[in-house]
């Protein structure tokens, strides 16, 4: 990760329609292989708004478009703001450290108190670009994926080895199994349409879970997340 | 200037006055919030009994989301400690999480003192004489926990004397 690249963008970029820099940055970006891939995206998808490429660029995005979700959608802030509050606890019966988790976690029912008093997505946006709060926000939901795997250790123990020690530190990027494990803690689908498949024929969209409706889309590319809308 | 840094120290120094851990102590240095200095006392039962061990823990504007650097300023003879002060242990590397604040980090170090790791050896005659002459290597840690506690008496009486 280039320090200058970590500052050069925001923490969430403001949407770009079709045909603007960063679309054809995109395509361009993609090698000829995937020419098929990039056609079926963009008939589905008008625009894009990208993420800071520093590592944390999933939960940026995910915590981006999940409130600014629950701005439009209030019973969704509502019932998010519940789970929140319940988390707290959890984490605490799980031995995370009750100071510095009561920090990130006050942070975080600020911001959705604020939501409920303020909600815009100007206001989401203006919040997850401020590098403290986005930072606060981002390792609350570490913690939180962190929790959900302990909790659900014998499920998950098929698949990982790491732990709490490889979702916790920043700048490690999310994987697979952190995201089943943040949607299911949740409670919430989010879809992921996969651009590194070389030369498969159609696009590898992936929904966690899979039997429920996503409430937004998210671009991977190798290493890195974006945000994707609808047409 | 508050930043999210130095909003999370002041809450970290506010913490360790309000419930002090047994054993360790620090504060920032009087003009800078972003360097502390810090005290270890050797646990009880381990070769490190009664050493008053000094370190300081220098944090950048990324705390908490990366971890500060940690060195001992009292010389120490130790498997995971480098000739120049500095600690290899996990939770200062790669294992951070930023759940971790100042008072958890010296309790780790305290720890760390009577359970090293030989295994990654920063230290290697340290490493060396843990694992295979145990009555040599506490004659060693013996002889810096003196000169810790001398230092520290001398501290003592130039701040008396002042």
């Amino acid at each position: 990760m280039e320090e200058s690249e970590k500052e050069s963008l925001d923490t969430v970029s403001p949407e770009n329609a079709e045909g603007s820099q960063n679309q054809d940055e995109l395509i361009m970006a993609q090698e000829k292989e995937i020419a098929e891939e990039v056609s079926q995206l963009q008939s589905k998808f008008s625009r894009i708004r990208r993420t800071r490429p520093d590592g944390n660029c999933f939960l940026r995005g995910f915590i981006f478009a999940y409130l600014d979700y629950c701005v439009q959608n209030r019973e969704e802030l509502t019932r998010f703001k519940k789970i929140l509050e319940s988390s707290k606890n959890e984490l605490f019966d799980l031995g995370f450290p009750k100071f510095t988790t009561e920090d990130f976690y006050d942070m975080f029912v600020e911001v959705v108190s604020d939501l409920e008093a303020n909600g815009t997505s100007q206001r989401v946006e203006s919040i997850c670009n401020d590098s403290g709060t986005s930072d606060y926000l981002v390792v609350y939901l570490r913690l939180l994926i962190s929790a959900h795997l302990q909790k659900n250790a014998e499920f998950f123990s098929f698949f990982i080895e790491g732990g709490r020690s490889e979702v916790e530190p920043m700048y490690r990027e999310c994987d697979h199994l952190h995201i089943v494990a943040l949607t299911a803690a949740l409670d919430i689908c989010v879809s992921v349409i996969y651009l590194d498949r070389g030369k498969a024929e159609s696009l590898a969209i992936h929904n966690f879970p899979e039997d429920k409706d996503p409430l937004f889309f998210m671009l991977y590319r190798p290493n890195h997340y974006d945000l994707l809308y609808k047409t | 200037m508050s930043t999210p840094a130095r909003r999370r120290l002041m809450r970290d120094f506010k913490r360790l006055q309000e419930d002090p851990p047994a054993g360790v102590s620090a504060a920032p240095t009087e003009n800078n919030i972003m360097l502390w200095n810090a005290v270890i006392f050797g646990p009880h039962d381990t070769p490190f009994e009664d050493g008053t061990f000094k370190l300081t823990l220098e944090f950048t504007e990324e705390y908490p989301n990366k971890p500060p650097t940690v060195k001992f300023v009292s010389k120490m003879f130790h498997p995971n400690v480098y000739a120049d002060g500095g600690i290899c242990l996990d939770i200062l590397q790669n294992r951070w999480s930023p759940t971790y604040d100042v008072a958890a980090i010296l309790t780790s170090i305290q720890s760390l003192l009577d359970e090293p790791n030989p295994n990654s050896p920063a230290n290697s005659l340290a490493a060396q004489l843990y694992q295979e002459s145990r009555r040599e290597y506490e004659k060693r840690v013996a002889a810096i926990v003196e000169q810790s506690w001398l230092n520290f008496q001398l501290q003592i009486d130039s701040l008396i004397s002042s």
